[in-house]
């Protein structure tokens, strides 16, 4: 083995995994005894090759499905690969499942006992650890009283401090984190750095983008059962998020103006109806320009924009505020723009049968990526009640280069020696 | 290869003594946690069913104690049987479950885990041997003592490698055809009937039938705890065939859990 080799707690060379899949139970029976296949092959993974050096952690992330707990597991070795290597090097301690091997009718202290001496915790030393255990799971009297009225932020509270207190050299997690209030959250994460410090590898699969970007420094992933991205876990964890993202508008809209937001329009239309009956002004239009006064349905990033809508003022003494957002949704805003703070523009009161333009022009547009819709709005002189919404078709940025979900107007200076 | 599965599976509760040990000791205690009879079940079951076997066999049929035990009642003739058969029963119906339960530690765990059938055979085993302890405790004290009983722990043991064979490979296969928990629970039903426990083998007349049950192994144990503790005497014939059932029982499967047992993550 060479040093380099020998450096890495974990190394995976083209790994296979393929499940079969029998429509019957009784179909697997008849392949065993006719020998016929019967089954369907299902590939979960496919030629997946990593290696983790000691004392780094790996982020494994991806959408449900993708084969993460499947690679933890082969990791672990409760499933037998189909193809491929995996060697771990040292202790192995795995939280696959809170507390799998629990008893439920036993006490957390009994418990501590069989699921330590399932993790290969060496004889003598559970007694020693127990009241660490016991202390860092923060369970006190609770602990001797049955898991089974535990709830599941203290199960998940005593499998994490028993996993992590048995000091193994390498430590698969998966999901555990997403479970238990903040505070305990927060110390997991200690715990989980000082494993770091102390050369320990770990191994971690979750949906937090957060806990992947702050405990891992390398991260795969997974799309498919197949690697799609591997490396820097901020750079693979940022191209993930933004492919979530996107994949998410991509399948709620499939016409110009998904159904929350008509439903949101019609509500907002519906309740100014409702009151008194007369609406107090109605929106006629609203447009995305360029400063040359082009309708745009896409957007260049860094250009200038002016969004400009059209008001008919329909009762007499009308006054009140506009605003402007950039929404990712109905619900979800990007940025937003109110002229609550804003004096130098004519705010009314206007007549009835008035009908006012209200443009905004918006500089240096700051996202690099994504789609978005153009939300313009009327509210009352406070600025909280709002009388009026209406939004845009579906706008996106141009394709252009870089990373990241912004673009900064900037400037280079590289000064000479001299 | 089938060497070194075979030093594994019986190795097993040698190194992995600490969770053998633990496993055993949640599964015994287990039993009765939450319960408020507790250990009082433990006895109150089998008591219950010798008084019931009793009452029907003695007294609505009529059997009696078999002339050539002597003078022994039909009470103790069988529950001498009776014990050991409850324990071996015990453990093989609930066998097929013994994986199933322990699924989500099965495929999120990585441990030995042909420690579940050993730690599942011993535990039926531990829980009856006390019952068949007392008893014997009782019958010792009433005057059947005799230096044949040291053959006895020996007997015990080999149906407790007979048992774990057969734990081994239906917990085994019922990962794969769960229509087994269903069956087992009948062909313990039927093999209790074909052991001549609550009835005396004596009672059938055709001596080639009786020759038929050499073939069934729990007959054989039944048959040597009764000679040795009744009429201090140890069939021959009955250990011959115990011996090498037990042993090939035991490591045959063995042998059958630890080939398949790479398996089980796939469809549990």
């Amino acid at each position: 083995m060479s040093p380099e080799q020998a450096a890495h707690r974990i190394s995976v060379e083209g790994l296979f995994k393929d499940f079969k899949i029998y429509t019957q139970p009784q179909d697997r029976l008849i392949e065993l005894l006719l020998g016929k296949p019967r089954h369907e092959v299902f590939h979960v993974l496919s030629d997946i090759s990593f290696a983790v050096p000691s004392g780094k952690s790996l982020g494994i992330i991806g959408v449900n499905g993708a084969g993460k707990s499947t690679l933890l597991k082969l990791l672990v070795g409760t499933l037998q690969p189909t193809g491929g290597n995996i060697s771990l090097r040292g202790q192995v301690a795995a939280l696959l499942e809170l507390g799998a091997g629990f008893h439920p009718e036993f006490t957390g202290r009994k418990n501590i006992f069989l699921n330590a001496s399932l993790l290969g915790v060496p004889d003598e030393n559970i007694e020693q650890l127990e009241a660490d255990i016991i202390e860092f799971s923060e369970l006190d009297y609770f602990i001797d009283r049955p898991v089974k009225t535990y709830s599941s932020g203290m199960y998940v509270r005593l499998a994490f401090s028993i996993a992590t207190m048995v000091r193994p050299d390498i430590l698969v997690i998966d999901e555990a984190l997403s479970v238990g209030d903040m505070a305990f959250q927060k110390k997991c994460v200690q715990r989980m750095n000082e494993f770091r410090e102390q050369q320990k590898t770990m191994v971690f699969c979750s949906h937090s983008m957060f806990h992947v970007q702050e405990l891992c420094d390398t991260a795969i992933w997974l799309d498919q059962g197949r690697i799609r991205e591997m490396g820097d876990s901020d750079k693979v964890v940022g191209h993930y998020e933004d492919y979530c993202s996107n994949k998410k508008v991509y399948h709620s809209i499939r016409e110009d103006i998904p159904e929350e937001l008509k439903q949101a329009n019609a509500d907002s239309e519906g309740e100014g109806k409702g009151e008194g009956g007369v609406q107090d002004c109605k929106i006629n239009s609203l447009s995305v320009k360029s400063p040359e006064g082009n309708e745009l349905t896409s957007i260049p990033a860094l250009s200038d924009i002016v969004l400009e809508m059209e008001i008919e003022v329909l009762v007499d003494g009308m006054e009140g505020n506009f605003g402007f957002a950039f929404m990712k949704s109905a619900e979800e805003p990007i940025a937003s723009f109110l002229t609550t703070g804003v004096d130098d523009i004519e705010k009314g009161p206007f007549r009835k049968g008035d009908k006012i333009t209200v443009a905004l022009t918006v500089k240096n547009m700051a996202m690099r990526v994504g789609e978005f819709y153009v939300l313009g709005g009327l509210a009352d002189k406070s600025g909280l009640l709002w009388y009026e919404t209406k939004f845009s078709k579906l706008k996106h940025i141009d394709a252009n280069k870089g990373v990241g979900p912004l673009i900064m107007h900037s400037e280079w200076s590289v000064k000479p020696p001299s | 290869m089938t060497i070194s599965l075979l030093r594994q599976w019986i190795l097993t509760p040698i190194s992995n003594y600490r969770l053998f040990h633990n496993f055993t000791k949640q599964d015994f205690f287990g039993q009765f946690a939450a319960s408020i009879g507790g250990f009082l079940w433990l006895f109150l079951t089998p008591v219950v069913q010798i008084i019931t076997y009793a009452f029907v066999f003695r007294f609505v049929f009529g059997i009696r104690g078999p002339e050539e035990f002597g003078e022994t009642s039909f009470v103790i003739f069988m529950v001498i049987g009776y014990m050991p058969w409850f324990a071996f029963a015990d453990a093989v119906s609930k066998s097929p479950g013994l994986l199933l339960e322990k699924a989500p530690l099965i495929t999120k765990v990585m441990f030995p885990t042909q420690i579940i059938p050993v730690v599942g055979t011993l535990v039926p085993y531990l829980t009856h041997g006390i019952g068949f302890g007392v008893l014997l405790f009782y019958l010792a004290v009433t005057g059947y003592l005799s230096w044949q009983w040291l053959w006895l722990p020996l007997i015990f043991f080999f149906q407790f490698l007979f048992t774990m064979g057969l734990v081994a490979i239906l917990s085994a296969l019922c990962v794969f055809l769960r229509d087994l928990q269903q069956l087992v629970g009948l062909l313990v039903f039927i093999w209790f009937f074909l052991t001549p426990i609550v009835y005396p083998i004596g009672m059938i007349d055709s001596a080639s039938i009786q020759l038929l049950f050499l073939f069934n192994p729990m007959h054989s144990f039944v048959n040597i705890y009764r000679e040795v503790i009744l009429l201090d005497h140890l069939p021959l014939i009955n250990l011959q065939i115990i011996v090498p059932v037990s042993l090939l029982s035991y490591l045959g499967g063995g042998w059958f859990y630890m080939r398949i047992k790479h398996a089980f993550g796939d469809v549990l």
